[in-house]
C-alpha cells in the first residue's frame, strides 16, 4: 500500500474535505455544532499518526518520509490539537460563529502544507509546502478583520511572506541555474561552494530567516503577533516557527552539508543577534502578546545553537527543544488567550494579583514561563541544556557564554510576569472566572507535557534513535 | 510564384524565400514583418468599415428601418464618410486627466486585438504565425485588451467612465473563464491547440458535429461569453448609453475614439473567427462523411470564401443578439456567469473528456 | 547582430527601463501600467526562447490576470489626483545605494560563474509533453505538486471568503 506512506497528509486532506462538505450543508444557525466533531476527527487523525507505518519515497523522490519526518509531523499535529482546544472558547464568540469551519479548514491546510514541506524531496515541493503553510495564515491573522489591528496584521504577514518567498525563490533559482535540478538528492552532489551558490544560499537563508523571524528579518513579528487573534499568534509563534526550524535544520544538514563551514558562520552571527536583540526588546514590552513575540524571537536564537552543532546531537536537541517549546509556549499563550477572551486584558500590569483570584491559571503560566526561561524542574531546562551541550561539543564556548548570559536576561523578564501575578497587589485584579473545558484540557496537556518531558528522560533517547544518520 | 486560391502555402513560401535571397536575414525579417503588418492594417481598415456598415444595416433591418442610404448605392460609402469625419475631428484634451495613461489606453486596446488576429488562419497556409499553442495564445492576448479599457475609464477623471470601466473589468475577468473553458472542451476533443491542426482535423466533419452535445453546449457558451467579452450588447454595460453616456470612452474624441470603436468591431471579428475556426471548421469546406460527390463539389468553393462566410454568419448572430435582447444588469450578468455558465462548462468538459475517453465521438 | 539578439536587447531594455519606472512613479496606476509592460516583455523573452507555453501562461496569468486585478483594486481605492508621497533624501539615497550594491554584487557573481555553454538549439517544448509530465507520477513527474497546488488554491479561496464575509448584524 503505497498510499500509507503519505497517510498523515491524506488523512488531513480527507478531514478538510469532510469539513468543507459539512459546512456547505449545515444550516446557518447550527454552525457551532461542527466544533466537537472536528476536534474528535482531528484527535483521531492525531492518534492514527502515532501508529508506526511504512516509510519511503513516492512520486519519483519528490516526497520522502523517514521515521524522523514522521516524528516531526506527530509533534506538530499534537501542537495543532492543543491550539484547536484553546481556540474553541474564542470561536464560540458571537462575531466568529459564521466562520468556524473556515477556521478549521484554513488551519488544517497550513498543517498539510507544513507536512508536505517536511516530507519534500525537492525544492518545488518544499516551496509549495511553505506557501501552503503561510498564505492561509494571512487570512487567519486578519480573521477579526473589523478590528483594525487584525487587518493590519494580515496585510503585514502577507507582505512579509511575499517578500521572503521572493528572496527565497531567487536563491533557489540560482541554485537551479548552477545545478540544473531541484531534487535534493541531486542538488547535494552539485553544490561545490562556488560564489554563485554561496550567494544563492544567502538568499535562501534570508528567506527562511523571515519565516522563523531571525533577527535582521524579524521586524514584522511583533506587529503581526499583536494584531492577530491570540490563537493565531500562538500558532504562528509555535507551530509555524517549529516547522520552519525543522525543515531548515534538515536542509542545512543534508542539502547544504557540503558548504557547512560557510553556513555555520551565518548561523553563528544570526544566533547571537537573535538571542540578544530578542531578549533586550522583550524587556521593554508592556503587552503580553508583544512580550511573547519577542521572547519567541529570542528562543529561535537558542535553537540555532543546536543547528550549528551539525551532528546527530544537534538534530536531536533541535527536535527536543521544539517539542518542549511547543508545550511551554502554548501553555503561556493558552493562559493569555483564556484571560483575553474573558476579560479583554492583555497587558502585563493587568495581571497584578492574578494568583489571588485565579490561582490555577497563575500556576500554569508560571510553569510555562519557567520552562521558557529554563528553570530546572520543568522541561525547558533540559531543552536549553542540550542545546548548549551541542554547541559546546563543537568548541563554540564564546557562543555558549553569550547564550548563557542571554538566558539570565530572559530569566529577568519572565520573572517580571511571575512577580506581577504572585507578588504585586492590585486594587482591581482580574476577577475569578471558570474557564471552559476545552481550554482547561489544552492547558492540562501542556502542563503534563512539560512535567513529563522534564522528568522522563527516555523521551530524549526516543528522539535520538530517529535522528541517527540524518546528517 | 505559384498562386493557388486553394492553398497559399507555396505562395507565401516563395515570397519568404525570395526575400531571404535578396536581403540579409535581419533585413529580410524586418521587411517580412512590415509587409504582414501592412496587410493586416489594410485588412483592419476594410473589415472595420464593412462591419460598421453591416451593423447599421442589420440594426435597421431588425428595427424595420432602411439604414444608411444616401452616400453611394445602398449607403455603402457612409462609413467611409464617417471615418473621414472622425479623422478630422479635434482631439480634446481633458484637464486634470492622467495624460499619459489617457493616450496609451486606446493603443493597448488595439494592440491586443492586433496580436490576437496574428494567430488566426484565413486559409490553408495563410496565417501570420502558427503557434503550437494557438488557441491559448489567442485567449492570452485578448485578455490584455481589458487593461486599456480600465485605464481609459480611470484616466478620464469622469465618474461615468470609471463606472463603465469597472463594469467592463468585472465582466471581462468573469467571462474570460467561460471563453477559455468552452475552448478547452474542444481542445480536449481535438487533442491539439495548434490552429492549423484544429482546422485539418475538421476535414472529415466540423467539431460542432463531431463532438455531439458537449460541443454544441460549448459553442453556445462560447457565443454568449465572447459576446460579453467583447462588451457587446446585451452585455454592453460598460458603455450603456442610457445610464453612462458612453461609459469608458466618454471623454475620447477623434481618432482615439475611432480606435476604441475599431477595436470593438475587430474584437467581434476575431471572436467570430475563433468560433468559426474551432467549432465550424475554419476555412475547411463543408463535408459529409462518405458523400464523395457532395464533398467534391464543396471543395471547389475556395477556402477564403468558406472562412469569411462562416465568420460573417457568427457576426450576424452576434448583431442579432445585440438588437433583440434587452441589456442585463450587472448583478444578473455576474450571476449568469458564476452560477450558470461556469458550472455548466465544468461539467461539460468532464462529459467531453468521458466521450473522448470512450471513443464515442466521430 | 541577428534578429534574435536584437529582440533580446529590445525586450531587456524595456524590462529594465519600465521596472525602474514602476518603482519610481508617483502615480500608482502608472506604476501598474509600467508593470504590465515589464510582464509582457518577459513573455516576449519566453517567446524568443521558443517556450511558447510559458509565454502564453505569463500573458494570461500576469498580464491578463494579476495586473488587471491590481488595476481593478486601484480603481476602487484611489482617486486620480492622488500622488504617492516622495521619500525623504535620507531614505532615498541609502535605499538606492543598497539596491545598486546588491544588484552589482548579484551581477558580478552571476557573470563570474562558469555556466556550461549549451550548443543545442532551442526547441519548441511540446504542450503534450508538458501535459503528460504534469500528471505523471514517476521520476520527473509533477502530479504531486499539481495536486498540492489545488489544495493551496482551495485554501486561498476559503481565505478570501473569510476576509470578504459580511459582518452579521
Amino acid at each position: 500500500m503505497l498510499m500509507l506512506i503519505m497517510r498523515h497528509e491524506l488523512l488531513l486532506v480527507l478531514i478538510t474535505v469532510i469539513l468543507l462538505l459539512v459546512e456547505i450543508f449545515l444550516p446557518a444557525d447550527r454552525k457551532q455544532k461542527i466544533i466537537l466533531p472536528a476536534l474528535i476527527l482531528f484527535g483521531v487523525v492525531m492518534i492514527l499518526g502515532f501508529i508506526p507505518g511504512p516509510t519511503g519515497r513516492l512520486f519519483g523522490g519528490m516526497y520522502i518520509t523517514t521515521p524522523l519526518t514522521l516524528l516531526m509531523k506527530n509533534i506538530l499535529t499534537v501542537g495543532v490539537f492543543i491550539v484547536f482546544l484553546q481556540s474553541v472558547d474564542w470561536l464560540k464568540k458571537e462575531e466568529n460563529r459564521e466562520k468556524i469551519s473556515e477556521y478549521f479548514i484554513l488551519l488544517l491546510s497550513t498543517l498539510i502544507g507544513m507536512e508536505y514541506m517536511l516530507s519534500s524531496g525537492d525544492f518545488l515541493m518544499f516551496y509549495l509546502g511553505l506557501e501552503l503553510a503561510t498564505i492561509p495564515l494571512a487570512a487567519l491573522a486578519a480573521f477579526e478583520r473589523f478590528k483594525e489591528k487584525s487587518a493590519e496584521a494580515g496585510v503585514k504577514l502577507i507582505f512579509t511572506s511575499a517578500l521572503s518567498s521572493g528572496i527565497l525563490l531567487y536563491g533557489l533559482s540560482m541554485i537551479y541555474g548552477t545545478v540544473g535540478t531541484l531534487y535534493f538528492s541531486d542538488v547535494v552532489n552539485g553544490i561545490n561552494g562556488a560564489p554563485l551558490q554561496i550567494l544563492a544560499f544567502i538568499f535562501f537563508f534570508a528567506g527562511m530567516a523571515f519565516k522563523i523571524s531571525v533577527v535582521p528579518f524579524h521586524l514584522w513579528t511583533a506587529d503581526v503577533y499583536e494584531g492577530a487573534p491570540i490563537n493565531i499568534t500562538s500558532y504562528l509563534s509555535v507551530i509555524s516557527k517549529g516547522a520552519a526550524v525543522m525543515i531548515l535544520t534538515i536542509l542545512l544538514f543534508t542539502v547544504f552539508s557540503k558548504v557547512a563551514i560557510m553556513w555555520k558562520d551565518v548561523v553563528y552571527v544570526t544566533a547571537i543577534l537573535t538571542m540578544t536583540i530578542g531578549n533586550l526588546f522583550a524587556i521593554r514590552q508592556k503587552n503580553l502578546k508583544r512580550f511573547l513575540a519577542f521572547s519567541s524571537i529570542a528562543q529561535a536564537g537558542f535553537i540555532f545553537l543546536g543547528i550549528i552543532g551539525q551532528s546527530q546531537l544537534g538534530m536531536t536537541t533541535v527536535i527536543y527543544f521544539v517539542l518542549v517549546y511547543i508545550f511551554s509556549n502554548l501553555g503561556a499563550f493558552g493562559v493569555v488567550a483564556v484571560i483575553s477572551n474573558r476579560t479583554g486584558k492583555e497587558k502585563i500590569d493587568d495581571y497584578d494579583g492574578l494568583y489571588r483570584t485565579n490561582p490555577m491559571l497563575s500556576l500554569t503560566m508560571m510553569l510555562a514561563l519557567f520552562s521558557l526561561a529554563g528553570i530546572p524542574p520543568v522541561a525547558g531546562f533540559f531543552g536549553k541544556f542540550f542545546l548548549f551541550a551541542a554547541a559546546a561539543q563543537q568548541g563554540l564556548y564564546i557562543l555558549v557564554l553569550i547564550a548563557v548570559l542571554n538566558t539570565i536576561i530572559s530569566l529577568y523578564y519572565y520573572l517580571l510576569v511571575v512577580k506581577a501575578m504572585f507578588l504585586n497587589r492590585s486594587d482591581r485584579p482580574i476577577e475569578y472566572f471558570k474557564s471552559d473545558g476545552y481550554s482547561r484540557l489544552g492547558l492540562a496537556i501542556c502542563i503534563a507535557g512539560l512535567v513529563i518531558i522534564g522528568i522522563y528522560s527516555p523521551i530524549y533517547e526516543f528522539i535520538n534513535q530517529f535522528t541517527f544518520g540524518i546528517y | 510564384m505559384a498562386f493557388n486560391i486553394y492553398d497559399f502555402t507555396s505562395f507565401t513560401q516563395s515570397i519568404d524565400e525570395a526575400l531571404y535571397e535578396w536581403l540579409p536575414p535581419f533585413w529580410a525579417l524586418i521587411v517580412e514583418m512590415t509587409i504582414i503588418g501592412l496587410v493586416f492594417l489594410i485588412g483592419y481598415a476594410i473589415i472595420g468599415l464593412f462591419l460598421v456598415y453591416a451593423e447599421r444595416k442589420v440594426c435597421a433591418f431588425m428595427q424595420n428601418r432602411v439604414g444608411p442610404n444616401r452616400v453611394g448605392p445602398y449607403g455603402i460609402f457612409q462609413t467611409i464618410a464617417d471615418f473621414i469625419k472622425l479623422l478630422m475631428k479635434e482631439l480634446v484634451y481633458i484637464k486634470n486627466s492622467d495624460k499619459l495613461l489617457f493616450n496609451i489606453a486606446p493603443f493597448i486596446v488595439i494592440i491586443a486585438s492586433f496580436m490576437a488576429i496574428a494567430a488566426i488562419p484565413f486559409a490553408k497556409g495563410l496565417h501570420a504565425i502558427d503557434f503550437d499553442i494557438g488557441i491559448m495564445y489567442v485567449i492570452a492576448v485578448t485578455s490584455l485588451g481589458v487593461v486599456g479599457v480600465l485605464l481609459a475609464g480611470w484616466s478620464s477623471n469622469n465618474k461615468y467612465s470609471l463606472i463603465g470601466a469597472m463594469r467592463s473589468g468585472a465582466q471581462i475577468i468573469s467571462y474570460e473563464l467561460s471563453v477559455g473553458l468552452s475552448l478547452l472542451t474542444i481542445i480536449v476533443l481535438a487533442g491539439t491547440m495548434q490552429f492549423s491542426e484544429v482546422v485539418e482535423l475538421q476535414s472529415s466533419g466540423w467539431f460542432i458535429f463531431k463532438g455531439h452535445i458537449p460541443a454544441c453546449i460549448a459553442f453556445v457558451i462560447f457565443l454568449i461569453a465572447s459576446t460579453a467579452e467583447t462588451n457587446r450588447g446585451p452585455f454592453d454595460l460598460a458603455e450603456a448609453e442610457s445610464e453612462l453616456t458612453a461609459g469608458f470612452h466618454t471623454e475620447y474624441s477623434g481618432i482615439k475614439f475611432a480606435f476604441f470603436f475599431l477595436a470593438e468591431y475587430m474584437n467581434m471579428f476575431i471572436v467570430a473567427s475563433i468560433a468559426a475556426t474551432v467549432f465550424l471548421g475554419g476555412w475547411m469546406p463543408f463535408h459529409i462523411g462518405s458523400w464523395e460527390g457532395f464533398n467534391y463539389v464543396m471543395d471547389f468553393i475556395p477556402p477564403l470564401f468558406w472562412y469569411f462566410g462562416k465568420t460573417a454568419f457568427i457576426i450576424w448572430l452576434m448583431m442579432w443578439f445585440k438588437w433583440t435582447f434587452p441589456r442585463l444588469r450587472i448583478d444578473q450578468l455576474l450571476n449568469l456567469e458564476w452560477k450558470y455558465l461556469l458550472p455548466i462548462n465544468l461539467v461539460n468538459i468532464l462529459i467531453m473528456a468521458f466521450i473522448v475517453l470512450m471513443g464515442w465521438h466521430f | 547582430m541577428t534578429s534574435n539578439q536584437f529582440m533580446f536587447l529590445l525586450f531587456s531594455a524595456v524590462i529594465v527601463i519600465f521596472s525602474i519606472l514602476t518603482v519610481t512613479s508617483r502615480r500608482i496606476l502608472r506604476a501598474a501600467t509600467f508593470l504590465l509592460f515589464v510582464l509582457v516583455s518577459t513573455a516576449g523573452l519566453y517567446f524568443l526562447l521558443k517556450y511558447n507555453y510559458l509565454a502564453a501562461i505569463q500573458l494570461t496569468l500576469y498580464a491578463g490576470g494579476i495586473v488587471v486585478l491590481i488595476i481593478f483594486s486601484i480603481l476602487l481605492t484611489s482617486h486620480i489626483s492622488e500622488k504617492l508621497p516622495t521619500a525623504g533624501l535620507l531614505k532615498k539615497w541609502p535605499a538606492a545605494l543598497v539596491a545598486l550594491v546588491g544588484a552589482a554584487l548579484c551581477i558580478v557573481v552571476i557573470l563570474q560563474y562558469n555556466f556550461p555553454g549549451s550548443v543545442v538549439d532551442t526547441e519548441v517544448v511540446n504542450v503534450r509533453d508538458i501535459g503528460n509530465s504534469l500528471i505523471s507520477y514517476g521520476e520527473k513527474g509533477y502530479a504531486l505538486p499539481f495536486e498540492v497546488i489545488s489544495v493551496l488554491l482551495l485554501a486561498a479561496l476559503i481565505g478570501a471568503i473569510v476576509l470578504a464575509k459580511k459582518r452579521k448584524d
